[in-house]
């Protein structure tokens, strides 16, 4: 074995160049890992904004700061607006869809599948770059004096009638949407096609399989949100009314079109962020996955199959047809069947294992118990009637924080750490990792809790402002406080990771002895080409077989 | 060939923006203007502030047998109202016959099974006896004649009261010796509340099926699977006073079927590309 | 042990299911309060959600002490589960969750029955959204800003909104419905004892979002009543005033 040195990413002519114009799916990878941190930052950066704003009622006028209006000549609730549009569309369709499907994907699928790239590098490099306009297109909102203030729903009319800036949202969509649909075209043939000779369908690591459900997902359902945001776009500047009762719109069938993509987008964050625990714990047990093809085919594709189905969750309290409602409260409940399978099979790979603890680990572990919370808490969100009262409310609000804000990027940062070492050949399990774990995720406890019992009590979502509930100020101060913490701990696990890349320990090419071929049959980081001769596994292969 | 393309693309462009010219031209020419002097917009109803207003039940009829019966008992399937007075020689029998002519263009939900008609007088004048030689000059047929239901209110306070919380004015002109009254077909709930209100002479058979479709507020049986897929395609235009085709579920279906066809047919074109050639087990097979 | 546990409790919860379709039969006739039955649909609910949530996490808890790695170099000692039991493993849990879904299910539909279907003598009042205010339309050409109703009597609210979406969000009532252009919704609630509190907009709806809100009043039916005749005295004079501007603006116009 060479060692890692050798294969550092050496640059030939120029460094710069050599990035922006790689095809390399690694390097890929790593571009979208830092575009999607990058957005990550600022929204997280919106995040605090949004807390300290709602720390006490009545207007604190710092929010006007957040979002680059320094001369103060928005009202607070407009910049609060455009703070949470930001905070929620960045969130979402620039870090957690770009980090799971862009960086995690493109850097672990080629390596894992014993694959030299991608199917098509050139798309792939191609999609890299429109998430890149996708984000300048997004941080425009701190330029421009009408910010979008839509949220990252836009329901019309409201999208269609305000002042503000609907197109940049249209945009964005439109270009991570184009972005997505590329990927997803190329990810899924090369899993299909593009596999070491030896490697089944039964021998895919749990991320691959994830990464496949994600995509088909994004394949069929992009389209849809694309089109929906379309037609806004038309009925704001073309003069269209397809969402305007008056000419024969309806103003209900956009928020159909949407939840009918966005609620699969959820896990098109869920299944990705699944796969990578799967694989970093039963690296970390050093065990099988327990009862896989459960967990793949009943859990994976049954999630791929009923995500399509249960799209009306979000409109319990928009008047639809009530055997739809509740006919889409027993298919949204009927989630919690392959999501159960899905538990059982990773709570079971830690049964009989000899599990080891690094900073990977111990995010994996937060990570079950944020499932957990966020998966059960999502159960009266399901039941229609429950539904009534604690719509719109930040009990759902701290919800699908639990999952996607917490859950699916603790996922991240779990699989940052595990891979760093695959990455640049240095470890990042370096004391300031371990005191950014605890700020982070003390601190998001601190943050989200208190937000589920006023919740419960009825405080509404999107409020800058809250002078009828005063008996909720202690809450959102003790939320703003906690939210502090995990600013500090997302800052020093940044810097981490930074000092990290240049000055971390140098560890071995397999540092966790795990048997996935990322980690057996290529250096770290990877040369060209991945593996300097084709992998080729064998019938007793799997990436799970410690024993 | 292609200068030919050109041209009759732009023709096609320009004959396009014509029709539609026109069509906005004679739209704004004859839309919902009913011959009178009057202000044609105080015989509208006003739809957005009565729509969703419940009738009451306990309101007496009497129908043309001279049977009284509460309204709640007509209730339970969708109602088609129309309100009326039986000595009027000229627009009234034009309302009724011509909601009898477009419900023989409505196929996909029957009279009686489906939903019921209902026609009202608002004249106190009326008894039995003008009821009676009205619906004869109608000479209905069929399940029509069986389900169609003619009657007039047994108070005159129950006329005023009802008349006016769905919102429907009615004037009696001196001089032309008629009410002025708006030609309108009233569609109720099965729980007797207006959902939508269609005016005679600018809709069609279809509209008045779809109304119809609506007026059950979403209670279809497993059985009306198709009639629901079709009430989905539509929606009502508020401005043009009739359905509309639904662009945006249309392009919606449209793009599914995109991105369903992306995932198929990029398996397609990898599958028979001359790149790779997939082995039996679906992997690739590794360059020599 | 997990699953028989959830067994037990899906059985449980079966029985309770059963005993509260004998105590709805009992009572017909009789108004539930949705807010009431809310309230008790909740506290089962969360119950179903902590012991699904405390025997997963008393497991994980478990799991990651006992199985720690004893040495370095250690590797996990269990084995892929033959077709028996990775079957057993699948369609137990399954057949389980399905079980719970379905327990849960049912609960949900017979609180949305009692959400949605209005009782008969219910009193009937309009509201309109507008950015960012709600309208109230009490009949009779009375329209006041805040809602006053009388207790004892179930209220529906029949909703529409003239500009864009609002929802009705009557937090203390455990009750929302959304206001939209175009379309009528409704929303009943059951005020049995006098209660003062607000109803807040919950679906958002541009600057003022977070101001839209306003007093919701339940009151003994002698105070409604006193409150609706001041109001309608109040109209008439107003009225009254306004087609005396009108003769006054008549007379002066040819004037000019």
């Amino acid at each position: 074995m060479t060692t890692a040195t050798e294969f550092a990413p050496a640059p030939r002519r120029s460094g710069i160049k050599e990035w922006i114009f790689t095809t390399d799916h690694k390097r890929i990878g790593i571009l979208y890992l830092v575009g999607a941190m990058a957005a990550f930052v600022v929204a997280g950066i919106m995040g605090l904004g949004i807390r300290i704003e709602q720390m006490s009622p009545g207007e604190s006028g710092l929010i006007n700061y957040f979002v680059g209006d320094f001369a103060q000549t928005m009202t607070t609730g407009a910049a609060y607006n455009a703070a949470l549009y930001f905070h929620g569309a960045a969130m979402i369709l620039a870090f957690l869809i770009p980090a799971l499907t862009g960086f995690a994907a493109n850097y672990l699928v080629p390596l894992m599948i014993g694959a030299p790239d991608v199917a098509f590098p050139r798309i792939n490099a191609l999609s890299l770059w429109l998430f890149y306009a996708a984000i300048l297109v997004a941080l425009l909102t701190f330029v421009i004096p009408d910010k979008p203030d839509i949220m990252w729903t836009g329901y019309p009319p409201y999208s269609i009638t305000t002042s503000a800036n609907t197109a940049f949202y249209v945009f964005t969509v439109h270009l991570i949407g184009f972005a997505s649909i590329l990927g997803a075209v190329n990810f899924l043939i090369t899993i299909i096609y593009m596999r070491a000779p030896g490697m089944g369908w039964n021998k895919m690591n749990m991320f691959v399989w994830t990464t496949f459900g994600a995509f088909v997902i994004q394949i069929v359902f992009v389209p849809v949100l694309a089109a929906a945001v379309t037609l806004l776009l038309l009925d704001k500047y073309v003069g269209t009314g397809f969402f305007d009762p008056t000419r024969g719109g309806d103003v209900l069938l956009y928020q159909n079109l949407f939840w009918f993509y966005s609620h699969p987008a959820v896990y098109v964050i869920f299944l990705p962020a699944i796969g990578l625990l799967f694989d970093i714990i039963a690296t970390q047990a050093k065990n099988y996955i327990f009862n896989y093809k459960a967990a793949v085919y009943g859990g994976i594709l049954g999630i791929v199959v009923i995500t399509g189905e249960v799209w009306v969750h979000h409109l319990y309290i928009a008047g639809m047809p009530n055997w739809i409602s509740i006919g889409m409260m027993v298919t949204t409940l009927l989630i919690s069947v392959p999501v159960g399978l899905i538990l059982i099979s990773l709570w079971g790979t830690l049964y009989k294992g000899a599990i080891t603890y690094n900073v990977s680990m111990w995010y994996a572990v937060v990570c079950l118990f944020l499932i957990l919370a966020g998966g059960l808490t999502g159960i009266p969100l399901a039941i229609t009637s429950l539904t009534v009262h604690l719509s719109e409310t930040s009990f759902v609000h701290a919800h699908f924080h639990f999952i996607m804000g917490l859950m699916a990027t603790f996922a991240v940062f779990a699989a940052v750490y595990h891979w760093f070492p695959k990455m640049t050949g240095r470890s990042a399990d370096i004391p300031i990792a371990k005191i950014a774990f605890w700020f982070t995720v003390i601190g998001s406890q601190v943050t989200f809790l208190p937000l589920f019992l006023i919740g419960i009590k009825g405080m509404p979502r999107r409020y800058w402002d809250y002078a009828m509930f005063p008996e909720f100020e202690p809450y959102h101060l003790i939320a703003t406080f906690g939210s502090a913490l995990v600013a500090v701990g997302v800052t020093l696990m940044i810097v981490g990771w930074i000092y990290a890349a240049f000055r971390g320990p140098k560890v071995s090419t397999n540092p966790w002895n795990s048997k996935s071929l990322e980690w057996t049959h290529t250096e770290s980081p990877p040369g060209p080409g991945n593996f300097q001769r084709p992998v080729r596994v064998d019938e007793s292969w799997t990436p799970y077989n410690y024993n | 060939m292609r200068t030919f393309i050109l041209s009759s693309a732009a023709c096609l462009v320009v004959a396009t923006l014509t029709c539609a010219i026109l069509a906005d031209d004679a739209h704004a020419q004859y839309f919902r203007k009913p011959a009178s002097d009057l202000d044609p917009h105080i015989m509208l109803i006003d739809e957005e502030a009565v729509l969703g207003a419940k009738i009451d039940g306990q309101t007496l009829l009497i129908d043309q047998n001279g049977k009284e019966f509460r309204w709640a008992e007509m209730l339970g399937k969708p109602t088609i109202l129309v309100l009326a007075y039986y000595t009027c020689d000229g627009s009234c029998s034009l309302i009724n016959a011509s909601l009898a002519g477009l419900l023989n263009d409505v196929k996909i939900v029957a009279p009686g099974p489906d939903f019921r008609i209902l026609t009202l007088s608002f004249d106190r004048h009326d008894n039995l006896a003008t009821t009676g030689a009205f619906r004869k000059h109608l000479d209905l047929v069929g399940p029509l004649n069986d389900h169609w239901t003619f009657a007039t209110f047994k108070s005159e306070a129950d006329l005023a009261a009802q008349t006016e919380k769905i919102g429907f004015k009615f004037f009696w002109s001196p001089e032309d010796r008629v009410f002025l009254h708006p030609g309108a077909f009233l569609f109720f709930s099965p729980e007797g509340r207006l959902i939508r209100v269609l005016y005679q002479g600018s809709v069609s058979g279809r509209d008045v099926e779809l109304a119809l479709l609506d007026a059950k507020q979403g209670q279809f049986r497993p059985g009306e699977v198709i009639n629901f897929a079709l009430s989905l395609c539509y929606s009502y235009s508020y401005q043009d006073g009739k359905y509309v085709l639904s662009i945006p579920i249309v392009i919606g279906l449209g793009a599914l079927g995109i991105g369903l066809a992306t995932l198929f047919g990029s398996m397609l074109f990898y599958k028979f590309s001359t790149r790779t050639k997939p082995t039996k087990d679906g992997s690739h097979a590794e360059a020599a | 042990m997990p699953k028989r546990l959830e067994m037990i409790v899906n059985l449980l919860g079966i029985l309770l299911l059963s005993g509260e379709a004998a105590f709805a039969k009992a009572t017909t006739g009789e108004i539930q309060s949705p807010t009431e039955a809310w309230n008790h649909t909740w506290d089962d609910v969360l119950w179903d959600l902590w012991i699904i949530g405390g025997v997963f996490t008393i497991v994980a808890v478990y799991l990651l002490i006992r199985y720690r790695a004893r040495s370095p170099g250690a590797v996990g000692t269990a084995r892929p589960l033959n077709l028996d039991m990775a079957l057993a493993w699948a369609l137990v849990p399954a057949a389980i969750f399905m079980a719970d879904d379905f327990f849960l299910a049912a609960k949900g539909w017979s609180l949305w029955n009692i959400q949605r279907q209005v009782p008969r003598d219910a009193m009937e009042v309009k509201v309109t959204g507008y950015q960012w205010y709600f309208e109230y339309d009490y009949g009779n050409g009375i329209t006041d800003s805040e809602l006053v109703v009388p207790v004892g009597r179930p209220i529906v609210l029949r909703m529409t909104s003239k500009d864009v979406i609002h929802s009705f969000g009557l937090t203390e009532y455990r009750l929302k419905e959304d206001m939209m252009p175009g379309r009528v919704t409704y929303l009943w609630f059951y005020p049995e004892k006098p209660l003062e509190t607000q109803v807040v907009c919950v679906e958002f709806c541009g600057t003022s979002h977070a101001e839209m809100y306003n007093k919701v009043r339940a009151v003994p039916k002698a105070e409604y009543d006193a409150w609706l005749s001041k109001k309608l005295e109040r109209k008439k004079k107003a009225e009254l005033r306004k087609s005396q501007a009108a003769d006054d603006g008549a007379n002066v116009e040819p004037a000019q």
